[in-house]
This record gives C-alpha cells, structure tokens and sequence, in this order.
C-alpha cells in the first residue's frame, strides 16, 4: 500500500519499519520516525481538531514545538493523555488517538455553531453578559460554558509511569543542537570542557537536516552527523535528545525534561517515562533557533494553511508533501526555500511575495527553475471550510494599504513565511532584557544577566557562516575560561545562499465589503478584529490585551501569534513595537509533565516515614498507628474487635491502676554540653535553671520572642557540663534550630554545643502505680526507692548489661519513669520491660490512652499550645521567672495579654456526665443568641476520664480563672450538638500531684 | 454609561462592535485631589469605587506604577471564601462574600463569581478536630461550613487519593459551599469602569517617588509625572508596601515575599471545586478555560523578582499528586510569581496611620484577592470618615503593640514559613 | 534554585539551607530596658526593601552553622556570604 502524499526516496524516515496506528477510530500506517503529524499528513489527513472558541476545524500549522492546534488525546498502554502535540508526538506500534474539543466528531462538530455566532462572541463578550437572572451564572451559565471549553479529557486513573530526577553539573549546556549548538559544543568538547548538549527533537541537527548548505565538503546534514557521532565518542561530553530545556532559573540552574518512553509503546520495565534533569553550568550556551512567523490573512486558520518551514520539515525529514497544489505566501526568501523543494519533487509551486522587486540568490534559483513567481502580491483569504482548496490573492500597492482586483487561485495548501522570530524564551528566563532588533523586526537578547550566551538564530543571526564562527568562538572562549586549556579548532568553509530583506509586511488589510476572520491566536481564535475591539475599549496595555482577548495564553504560549499581536497593537497604537513591549517569559518554554516535576516522591514516598526502633514490635502486637507528623505512632493496640474508644481507655484504665509502657521515642531529643550550658537553659527556658543539681531533671517551657509557648520538656543535668532536653516530638527540628540560632548569632560568647540525638536514643515511658516495682525488677542494681530515685530525679543503670538512662519524669500523672537507651537495644528493652512487667499486669499503650492520662490531669500539650497562647492561657504562670530574662519575656507585659479576663485553660465536664463533648467545640454563654453567637472559648481536648468515668475536656476559655463552677453550653453546630457543662480546674484527677511524688 | 447586556451585545454585532465605549478612560494627573489611592490593584479600585459610590467622593484619582491589575490581582488563584477562625476575620470575609454576591450586577461586569465551594482536606483525627474548632467557629459566626467525612468527601471528589498507596490519607474535610472563585481580571476592569464613569482620574504609568509630609500631615505626593497636593492618601500597594513604607520613614510588621502559582494545559471538567490539602500546602481549582489553577508555599526567602524557583514549584506540585494523583498526567502549561505582603500574624492591616491623612491598606498575605471588595468598602469609609470601621476595627497596626494578634496559622513572625 | 556559598563548606544549593529573615535585626540585650518601640521593631517591624538585604540562612543539611547572605531581593544575585560572626 503506498501513501498519497508520501514520496518514495526522500526523507529521515525507516521505510522498512510499517507501524499501524489508528486516527479517530480508522487504521493508517505510518514508518519508524515519523511523527504523528507526518504519519497523517502522508496519508493525506488535515482534519485535526476544532479550535477553542468557535471550533473551527483544525488542522497542521507547525512541526514542532511552536504547533498552536494540531493537538490530540492520545492513547497509550491502556492510558490516555490530553493535549498532546501531533508534531511531536513521535509514531509507535499501535499508536490511537482522538481529536479533542468536537462533539460528536472531528467532521461534524455541534459546536461549530459558535462560528456562525462568532459575530456575537468578540473578545470579552462574557463580560458584558450572563449576568440575568442573578444566580444563573453559576447554576447556568458557567456549567455550559466550562463545558464547551477545555480541551482533551484528563482520565482521573492514578499514574502507573514513573518519573526520574538527575541532577547533574556541568562546565557548559547547550540547549538546541542546530549549528550554533553543534559547532559550540563541538569547540568547547574539544577544548576539554564538560558540555552537554540537548535537543528537543529526535534528530540532532536542527535546520541542518532541511537546508541546502555545504560545511566543508560535506552537506549540513551529514556534516551534523559527523559531528554529533565524534561528540557521543567524547566522555565529556553528553549528548542527549528527546531532551527539552524548559527552565532557565535563578544562579545558572537549568531544568531539562528527557523523554525516555513517550516515544515506545509502553514504558520498558524499571525505566521512567520522563527524566527531569536538574542542570547546574557554568556557562548556557542558548542556541535555540528560530520560529517561523505567520502572515494574518482571512481565513488563515483553514487546514492546509501552515508554516512554509514546517511544509519543508514534512518534506525533507518525512518525505511528506504537505500539498500537491501549494501556494507559498511570502514576505522574505524562506519561503522560496520551500517553493525549490516542491519543485525538485515535482510539485509545481506558485510563489506570492510581497515585495516588490526582491534580489537574491534564492529568487534567481527559484527564477531559473520556472517556479511561478508574483511579486506584489498576498493572499487575501483562504477558500474551503474543513480544508483549503483554493485561495483569493490580489495584488497589493507599495505602501502595502491597497489590493487590486481579486483573483481566485486553485491550491490545497498555503505555506507562510513571515520571516523569523528568535526563540528568546530561555534568555528572557534568564533575567535578560530583550531588546528590539528593527532590522529582523524582533526581539533579541540584550546583555547576559546570569551567564548565558545566545547564538545563531536564537541571537538574531540568520545567516550559516556567521552562526557558525561565533558559535565556534563562544563554544572555545568560553570552555577557555574554565578549563584554562587553549585547544581551537579551525573553523570550516560554509557554501549558502544569500539571502535579502525581508519585507515589514504582516497583515493583509480586508478587502472592501469582506469581513473574514483574520486569526493571530490559532488555538483561542484570537482575530485582528478581537485586538480591535480591546483596544477601542480602552485595554491598551499589551498585558490588557492579552488578558482581555486571551492571545498567547493557548498551550503553544502564543509562539507563533505573540510578535503578530504585538506588531498588531504597535500599528494600532501609533507606536514602536518596543514601547509595546512584550509579555514576560516564565518557564516553562514548553508544557512540562507535573509527574516528570514531581519525580520518585508520590503515593507512599510523598514524604518520607519515620519509625521508632520498637516500630516491628508494635506491628506484631496489632498496633494501630497514627501519623505524628512524619513518625508513625501506636494509637493503641487493638484486642479483638475492639474501638479506639474502648481500646484507649483500658490502656488507660491500666497505667492508673497497675503499668503502662509508651513508645517515647519520637519526643525530640537534644545533647547540651559546655560550661555555659546552664546559663543558655536560663535564657531559653521561662524558669531558673542555674540551680539545677546534677542528676536532676526539671519541667521548662520555652518561648518565642512574641510571647507565645513555643515549646515544652523536660531537661536533665547528666552531669556538671551536660544536659539533656527533650523536646515535642513537632518541634524537635524547631527547637534545634531555635538553639543554633542564639547560641551562633545571639550569645556567641556562650561556650555551648547542641546537636540533635533524637535518632540515637530509643525510650520507653513505664507509668502506673507498679512502675517502681517494675522498674526495680528491670534493674536491679540500682535503688529505685522514693529517696533513691526520687521524682524528677535521674539514675544510670544496666538494663542486662545494656547501659539505660532512667529518668523519673511522668506525662500521664501517675509514678512514672522514662528508660533510654542506644536505639539499637531499644527492641531488646521494650521486650524485656514486657517480659518483666507480665506480673506486674502491664499493657502497651498508644497515644490516645496517653492523651486521656494527661487530659484529665490538666498537662497541656499540642492542642493547647497551639502557637497562639502564652504562659498564662495554659496554667503554666508559675513557670515564669520573675528575678530573669528570658526568650520573649519583654513580650509578656502586651496589653492584651495581662487583660484581666485574659483566656486560661479549664476543665470542662458535661452537666449529665455522660455526652461526650467533640473536641472543636465551642462554649457559648445562650445557645439561643442570635448570630454572630458570642464564643467565650473552646474545647482543646476531650477524653473519657477513667479515673472519674465521665466525659471530661480542656478548654481555653475568656476569663477562666474566673468561671470556675460556671454552667455555659458547649455547641458544636457542625454536628448539631448542644451540650450543657459545668466549668472545673484543669486537674480534674490528684489536683495536688501527689501521685508523681509517691 | 454604557450598559452591558446581551441585548447591547447584539445591537453592536451588527454595527460591527465599532460602538463600545472605552471601559474607562487613561486620565493625566491634575494639580490636586481631594483623596488620592496609591496602587491600581483590586482593592485601590474597589475603595475609590466605594468612596464614590458610598461617600460621594469623586475628587479622587488612583495612580498605578504599571498597568491597571498587574499586581498580585492578576498573579492570584482567584479563591474567595471566608472559612476563618478568628472573629475579627470571619465577620470581615463575610461582609465581603455579600459584596461578592451581587458584583457583577453592581458594576454591570460579568466578574463570574463562581460559589462552587470550597474544601480544606483533613489527614488525622487531630486535624479534624482543628478544622471542627474553624467550622464551628465560623457556623456561630453565620458562616455556612459543613464537617465531611472520608466517605462524604469521596463522594465530592472522588478524584482525590482514596487508594491504600497514601501516605496520609483522607479522614475527611471542613467545606464551605457558598465560598468559590471568580475571574481575578474583571473584577480590576468592572471596578475600574464603575469608578471612572463617576468621575475618578484612572493614572497608569504613573510611580510614586515620594511624599510631601510636613507637621506630621500629608501635603502631596511626587511622582514620575508630576507633584501632586491631596488631602488624603490611601496606600493599597501589597507588594510594595515596604518600599513606599521606607520613602515615609515608616517600618512597618511586613515582609514582602514570592508566591508562585501555575496551571495546567485546560482539559474538560474534572473538578468543581476549590480543594486544598491539609498535610501540606496546597490548593487547587479548574477555571472556566479548564485550566486547573494550582498554588502552595512562598518561595521561602524575601523577594521581589516576580519569577520563582522550581524547587519549591516541585514541593507544591509533589503535595498536588500528593492529594490528587491524577494530576501526575497533566502538563504544568504556565506558572507565574506574585509578590505579597506578609504581615506578623498573617492578617492585614486597614487602619490610620501616625501621619495625619496617611492610611495604610497593606499585609495581605496571601488573601487579598477574596478581600477586595471588603478591603475597598472598609478603606473608603476609613479614609472618608477619618475613622476605621468596626469590621476592619480587628485589622489595626496598633495590634502589634497590644497583643490583639489575629494568627490563623498559629506561625508566629516566621511569615517565610507557610 | 539558588546557590549559597558556606563560608564553612563551599558552594551548596539552595535546598540545603533554611531561611532565616533579615540579619540586620539586633536582638535587644538581656536584663536591659527598652521602650515599647524598640521591642516591637525588633520583635514586629521589618524594612524588607527591594535591592540588597542581609539576611540569615541555616546550613541546615549540611554544617548547621547558621550564615549571613547578602543577596539582591530582585534579582537574587547574592554578593557576598559571611560566618555568623563577621559583619559586612
């Protein structure tokens, strides 16, 4: 089976490789390099999609990255994916795609009705309307509109491909391997730099596989060849495509996406689809070319009209014809270019320039080959609906305001060159500020701002031999610079064509009585008439302009229609183009995969999980865990069936009557040594420290400097220089810091170091009347009495020849130790604090047993020190020196904060003792006031009070001190209860602390 | 005027739309003014809008650095709600979610306010309980707030991480219904054709260099096209507010930061409604155009470039596919930066200031674009009634001194860290 | 992603370091009186200017040692960085 539109010999493509894939539901074949766009051009297809406003049909108008609408769904290995670029989606086996934005189909689309209505919809027209009846907008409006617009379909199935990320330094990056990136590369590799080289593209080479050029003796091509084979050989150099740099960011470090697997069937077993390479160069060589630009005629949106560079791409690289009647529009040489190409395979072109009496080389060839030429001449509109068969021309006076008689001209594709527009994205990135070049009629990069260098096309540089010699010199000057080597490599002989001016000649005006769309945005069909409209209302600002009438705001980010739209408004406006200035350039320069940016850390790696030494055990013993903050905790150990509710409070029940063992590993951990440790526990800490003796332990809270608790503990002197804090287990990294912070910036006389231990210790609290017995039992050789080991107090011992830290420090209210020891004996302790403890009746705890304990003793924690409250909101007033400074002590004498009915903290129990209060809730005073209800504070904690058997809470309450024996309501009206309560102390079990003690 | 509607709409199709009239008008400084709004973003528009329309002070002019909305009232995510926990910012949002109601009636521009919902997700017991504490809080207050469950959230969407292979999954969410988006341009445009056709001097290209402040009162100000005397100036520049603060010797409780934001290439309707993450920062919406519009934490480090760094774009996006593994598949299309304010407790300030004729409209942090209505209504009658409204009486630069601090996130001075 | 030089471990990236806000904040001595003002200028208020600022960076995943940073809030181009203990 041959391909209409497919010529027999020419082109990159695999001949011998057929691969099937299927277009909207019908088979085609295509050959192993091909893109999807090539694939369907051969095979005669120009039917794409349908544009976003009007859904006009769509066709090819690029073969690249620059492509503003030949987008489809594309379906692979049993996933689909929106948007994707027919021209750059390469072909595989198998490959099936959908056009997007029509229904029912790409031939027959409903919404086309837009067009005919396009008269009414202008640029903002949803601004001016749907604004009656006033809930129709969002009940009726918006729904139909959101609707018709979006383009592909994004299917809601989690992603099973995997994304990669590399970092990686290097001395130079090149981004583009056309001539400028080849010979820069090629120079600077060869003067001993670190160069890698990327391209977007499948193929090396750039506009050195479509032009006719000699470098040496050789053709461009095969001499990109040679040089891309002698640079993969190299080791410094890497050589990588498929590879899009998208990012040019701060302190010369560039984003890199690589294509791994876009381009297979499926994705390979342990590869990635995408690899994003993270770049940080010394020197970024921008070598990224040119886009063609367009010329604005009517209808100029039909399939079959396209860049004539990208006709010559399909041509030269696929050995597709585009059209076998094409129509080449003209403002400069390019397009002859591309007229020669047709001829030489036997297509006869007719070639419209705009100019006048243009010379050159080029035209001369063009002359001499009998292509039909007409100078002077545009083309005012295309003719055909789903696909161009004709095209209406006239000639056009000198200054380019008047056509002469219209003609109509048979074609089927109109090929457009408008000159070129540098790809200045990543210099613009940079920080670089563009500047105007009047003789290209573009921007170009101005002075560096970080180090990059932009050459060839990019830069403005048009032509072969000139891009190649300060591409050589760049590529040798600048690895010179780093490596000091002084290797330069001669520069070859180019053979090209010269070329002449183009002509400053965009948009053709309307013929008298004719209203055709003349588009500048394909995609968002934005038209000459929309920036029209903007203007005449007042939206002058090019940003205006393009927020107003949405122009470059499509997915191809206006590459092809922003330089239009601005000359556009320049004209309009009277003004240079550079006054207009144009939009910012924010990376990405291309879409980029949200999985490739993400890279390994989804689903369960989406943050990492820590876990105590002892975690094994407690998975054993049918924990079931909570996450706090990145640890994993026990909440409670499960037996049979039972809740959390009922769960928790057996394990409670058990530490107030016999003993309980907590996994207190997580608490952060901090090592203080130095003879100044002391003085920075009395600066940090609210209360005196400096009498601490060794051996001891004491309670601290700590504070910012605005007053508010940061943080509580406990710290031990271990012994003279030597302290050791514990921390919450959320603020253990905070604390840290906070330390580092005085201790480095504030006190740097203070002769202290701090460094975190909390991954070297393993601890285990053991709390409950028989926690001495036990303890005793765990180690025998020490004195676990009251006197010998007294509250607060602090022992060493063997816990079976393992060395422990045993603190008698209690969380939960009732005699309580805590054991430390190294983290890898701590599996080895909890199991021999369960063995031993079996007679003493012991259980496991979890954190919610753990809560109720120090609920219902009035210890606050995280719920209440909540980075809002200060000392005397939670009780802990008597923590506050009065004889010291402290971090945040200037703090505490706000007005608000020593107000008279300042908030406090108090119990909270239920009038009927047995509603449980939600934890959320608020205190009301009238549960019938009218709203705004006046809330007087609210519940911070709520637990079943096993030692009281009752519904018991915490709550931080306006004038607390003073409502004690109040009755208020506690409302919670998200879940529609009101409860009546009974305000008590904070400490609603042992109010005198006795069991600490005993 | 011009009205807006569909019929006039038809009426200037057939004429071609040669007829519209401009939206409003470039106006050139004059000599003087009676109140002059420093700042042609969403709220310096809203408040000369309502010191005309509520006050009758018509003498006023707006000058803008840049362009008319290309500040931060163009960088947003566009998400209005008030689904806050303090009093003072509760009542203040809500006040604004009626102005939104009926703004694109009341300046005749279709600003498309979209009441499509939003919900914060919830990852543990503890944080439902955090949220229940806001839900309450804002129920009291006669906020709508609605407290789901991992089913009932499942439910609303579905396209969130339900799966086993989550490292924190759904316990459920605290929703608001009646909160939404609206389209961050139009409200710019429609305030700013209200205010000019009611005589206010709209001047874009126009910057502040300094002030003329003697006897502890403002005389005038200076700028890149002339000095201008005025009675009465309103700053409204978040973003820029310590750079103007430095030119009147002010330091004030701000810092001014970078938050980026991005979108997605549009695909058809898969989300309608706002979502934000709860073990992380993050939230996201699908706009109209099916872009799905997606934003997190500040760069980190004070700024000014309007251009991010990717890292952080890869922490907010790691926590988008995080809550939303879908997104995985979708195409970053465009991201952008936005320079906040962001004051000591993470509430603004709306308020007098030492200077007599000075008011200062500024620490938005990231909520200013919700707040433009609310912001422009109470900085009009604070600077009209030459005292603060009680619904910006919380938002007070006294605050500071006094302790009456409004911090939602419990952060403290640390205002990088979000 | 910026790239801080440790004047302790040489050029790092960005993802390294934590931030810590403006270096030119003194904080008030110990056991000394102060207005009102001057603690909450210290505590509250910030001069945050667009140019050049000293600010505070941790080596957080690296030596710990906390640095001072002089960077350009608008272009990110960072001058000079400095120990704890030296002033610009």
């Amino acid at each position: 089976m041959s391909q209409d539109f497919r010529l027999d010999t020419v082109g990159l493509i695999n001949r011998d490789k057929k691969l099937s894939f299927k277009f909207n539901g019908k088979n085609y074949f295509g050959y192993e390099g091909d893109t999807l766009a090539s694939a369907l051009l051969a095979n005669g297809v120009h039917l794409i999609g349908r544009s976003f406003k009007y859904h006009r049909p769509r066709g090819f108008f690029g073969a690249g990255v620059d492509e503003p609408y030949a987008i489809v769904q594309l379906y692979r290995n049993n996933e689909t994916e929106p948007n994707v670029k027919t021209t750059e989606q390469e072909l595989f086996e198998g490959l099936e795609a959908t056009s997007v934005n029509c229904w029912p189909s790409v031939n027959f689309d409903i919404g086309a009705i837009n067009n005919l209505l396009k008269v009414f919809l202008p640029a903002g027209f949803y601004y001016k309307t749907f604004m009656w009846p006033k809930s129709f907008w969002y009940k009726v409006y918006e729904p139909f509109i959101r609707k018709a617009a979006g383009l592909g379909v994004a299917s809601i199935k989690h992603d099973k491909e995997r994304y990669e990320h590399k970092y990686e330094y290097c001395d130079l990056l090149i981004a583009g391997s056309g001539p400028s990136g080849l010979a820069s590369a090629y120079a600077a590799a060869k003067n001993g730099a670190r160069v890698i080289l990327a391209e977007d593209k499948p193929r090396f080479g750039g506009t050195l596989l479509t032009s006719e050029v000699n470098i040496g003796n050789q053709t461009g091509k095969e001499w990109a060849e040679n040089i891309i084979a002698e640079l993969k050989e190299m080791p410094n150099v890497t050589v990588k495509n498929r590879s899009q740099v998208f990012g040019y960011y701060d302190h010369n470090m560039v984003v890199m996406s690589e294509k791994i697997s876009d381009h297979l069937p499926k994705t390979k077993k342990h590869h990635p689809k995408q690899r994003l390479w993270y770049i940080r160069a010394k020197e970024v060589l921008i070598s990224s070319g040119s886009i063609e630009r367009p010329l604005v005629f009517g209808n100029n949106d039909t399939p079959g009209v396209m860049l004539s560079s990208a006709a010559k791409e399909y041509l030269k690289v696929y050995g597709v014809l585009v059209g076998k009647k094409p129509l080449i529009f003209t403002n400069n040489d390019s397009g002859y270019e591309t007229a020669i190409e047709f001829k030489k395979n036997g297509v006869e072109p007719i070639i419209l320039d705009t100019r006048k009496e243009p010379n050159s080389e080029i035209i001369d060839e063009a002359k001499n080959l009998g292509i039909q030429i007409k100078f002077s001449y545009v083309v005012v509109a295309a003719k055909g609906y789903k696909k161009v068969n004709a095209a209406e021309i006239a000639k056009i006076s000198d200054n380019k305001n008047d056509l002469g008689v219209l003609e109509n001209i048979i074609c089927d594709c109109i090929c457009v060159s408008g000159f070129w527009t540098p790809t200045i994205h990543l210099a613009s990135q940079s920080g670089n500020k563009t500047k105007f070049d009047k003789e290209i009629d573009a921007f170009v990069p101005g002075i560096s701002k970080q180090n990059e260098t932009t050459l060839g096309a990019a830069n403005g540089k048009f032509t072969l031999a000139e891009t190649l010699k300060d591409s050589f010199d760049a590529g040798y000057e600048l690895s010179k610079k780093i490596t000091k080597n002084d290797n330069k490599v001669s520069y070859p002989i180019v053979v090209e064509k010269n070329k002449t001016t183009h002509d400053k000649f965009w948009c053709v005006p309307l013929p008298k009585g004719k209203n055709y769309k003349r588009f500048l945005d394909f995609q968002n069909d934005v038209a000459v008439s929309d920036i029209e409209i903007a203007l005449k209302e007042g939206y002058r600002s090019i940003e205006h302009v393009k927020r107003y009438t949405t122009l470059g705001m499509a997915t191809d980010q206006g590459k092809t229609s922003n330089l239009n739209g601005l000359q556009l408004v320049s004209d309009m406006e009277n003004k240079i183009v550079p006054e207009v200035g144009h939009t910012t350039f924010r990376p990405p320069y291309t879409p980029v995969t949200i999985g490739a940016i993400v890279g390994r850390e989804v689903g369960k790696h989406s943050r990492p999980t820590r876990k105590s030494p002892i975690n094994s055990w407690h998975e054993k013993n049918n924990a079931v865990f909570v996450d706090a903050g990145v640890w994993l905790r026990p909440r409670y150990y499960k037996q049979g069936n039972e809740t959390l509710f009922e769960g928790s409070k057996r394990e409670a029940k058990n530490v107030r009557v016999n003993v309980g063992v907590c996994d207190v590993t997580t608490l952060g951990k901090i090592d203080i040594k130095g003879p100044d440790a002391a003085e920075l526990l009395n600066r940090v800490y609210t209360n005196a420290w400096l009498k601490l003796p060794v051996g001891k332990a004491r309670y601290g809270v700590m504070l910012r400097e605005d007053g508010i608790v940061m943080d509580d503990g406990t710290t031990t002197r271990i012994s003279e220089n030597h302290y050791h804090m514990t921390t919450t287990t959320a603020q253990a990294a905070n604390v840290l810091s906070h330390l580092e912070y005085y201790l480095q910036l504030v006190w740097p006389e203070l002769n202290v170091n701090v460094v975190s231990t909390t991954e070297q210790w393993a601890g285990a609290a053991i709390a409950g009347p028989k926690s001495r017995d036990l303890l005793q039992n765990l180690f025998p050789n020490i004195d676990a009495s009251n006197e010998g080991l007294p509250f607060m107090g602090y022992l060493e011992g063997e816990l079976f020849g393992v060395h422990a830290r045993i603190f008698r420090i209690s969380f939960s209210g009732e005699l309580a130790y805590e054991v430390n020891v190294e983290s890898d004996n701590g599996n080895f302790m909890w199991k021999k604090i369960m063995e031993i403890g079996k007679e003493f009746k012991i259980q496991p705890y979890g954190t919610e047993a753990l809560s109720t304990l120090r609920i219902e003793m009035g210890h606050v924690a995280g719920s209440e020190l909540d980075g809002r409250t200060i000392p005397y909101d939670n009780g802990l007033e008597g923590m506050i020196s009065k004889n010291k400074d402290f971090i945040g002590k200037r703090s505490l004498n706000k007005k608000a904060f020593v107000a008279e009915d300042r908030q406090k903290v108090v119990g909270v129990v239920p009038l009927d003792k047995k509603t449980s209060i939600p934890e959320g809730s608020h205190l009301v005073r009238d549960v019938n006031a009218q709203l705004p209800n006046p809330k007087l504070g609210y519940i911070s904690a709520s637990c079943w009070s096993v030692e009281h058997d009752n519904p018991f809470s915490l709550a931080i309450l306006k004038d607390g001190k003073n409502m004690i024996g109040q009755k208020l309501f506690v409302m919670s009206p998200l879940k529609n209860i009101t409860i009546p309560v009974e305000i008590v102390s904070s400490h609603y079990v042992d109010p005198k602390g006795e069991r600490v003690r005993s | 005027m011009q009205k807006y509607s569909i019929f006039n709409l038809i009426k200037n199709a057939f004429s071609g739309h040669q007829n519209w009239d401009l939206a409003w008008k470039d106006a050139t400084p004059k000599k003087e003014y009676d109140v002059i709004i420093i700042g042609g973003g969403g709220h310096g528009l809203a408040t000369a809008y309502y010191l005309a329309k509520e006050h009758n002070i018509t003498n006023v002019a707006i000058i803008e650095k840049g362009w008319l909305g290309g500040g931060n009232m163009g960088r947003n995510t566009t998400i209005i709600r008030s689904n806050y926990m303090h009093d003072d910012n509760a009542l203040f949002s809500e006040f604004g979610m009626d102005l939104w109601r009926k703004m694109s009636q009341d300046l005749n521009y279709n600003v498309m306010f979209s009441p499509r919902g939003i919900i914060n997700l919830a990852h543990s017991d503890a944080q439902m309980n955090v949220f229940a504490r806001r839900g309450n809080s804002m129920r009291l207050n006669d906020i709508d707030a609605v407290l789901l469950n991992r089913e009932e959230v499942k439910e609303i969407i579905p396209m969130a991480d339900f799966s086993e292979n989550v490292r924190f999954p759904i316990f459920g969410g605290l929703m608001q219904p009646s909160a939404g988006t609206a389209r961050h341009d139009a409200v710019a445009w429609g305030y700013a054709r209200q205010a000019d056709s009611m005589g206010v001097d709209i001047i874009q290209n126009c910057e502040v260099t300094g002030f003329d402040v003697s006897g502890g009162k403002i005389n005038g100000v200076r700028t890149s096209r002339g000095d201008i005397k005025v009675k009465k100036i309103g700053l409204c520049v978040a973003g820029s507010t310590n750079i103007l603060a430095e030119k009147l010797n002010m330091t004030i409780p701000v810092e001014t930061h970078l938050l980026q934001a991005c979108v997605t290439e549009p695909v058809k309707p898969v989300l309608d409604k706002v979502v934000t993450f709860g073990a992380g920062h993050f939230y996201i919406s699908q706009s109209d155009k099916g872009e799905m519009v997606m934003g997190g934490d500040l760069d980190g480090y004070n700024s000014y470039a309007q251009r991010g760094n990717l890292p952080t774009l890869q922490h907010v996006l790691t926590e988008g596919i995080a809550m939303m593994p879908f997104l995985s598949k979708l195409k970053m299309l465009r991201t952008w930066g936005g320079i906040m304010d962001m004051s000591m407790d993470g509430s603004p300030i709306i308020d007098k200031t030492h200077i007599e004729g000075l008011y200062l409209n500024c620490g938005w942090c990231y909520g200013g674009f919700k707040a433009t209505p609310a912001s422009g209504w109470t900085f009009a009658h604070t600077i009209a009634q030459d005292r603060v409204h009680k619904l910006n009486e919380g938002y007070s630069l006294s605050r500071f001194n006094t302790g009456h601090l409004l911090d939602e996130k419990g952060l403290g001075t640390k205002t990088w860290i979000s | 992603m910026l790239h801080i030089k440790c004047p302790h471990c040489g050029m790092r990236s960005q993802n390294e370091f934590s931030y810590g806000g403006d270096a030119t904040i003194k904080r008030p001595e110990l056991n000394k009186e102060i207005s009102d003002q001057d603690w909450n200028n210290f505590v509250y208020n910030r001069k945050s200017l667009r140019g050049k600022h000293l600010e505070l960076w941790q080596h957080l995943s690296g030596c710990r040692q906390w640095i001072k940073v002089e960077r350009d809030t608008a272009t990110h181009e960072i001058f000079k960085t400095l120990k704890a203990n030296q002033d610009i």
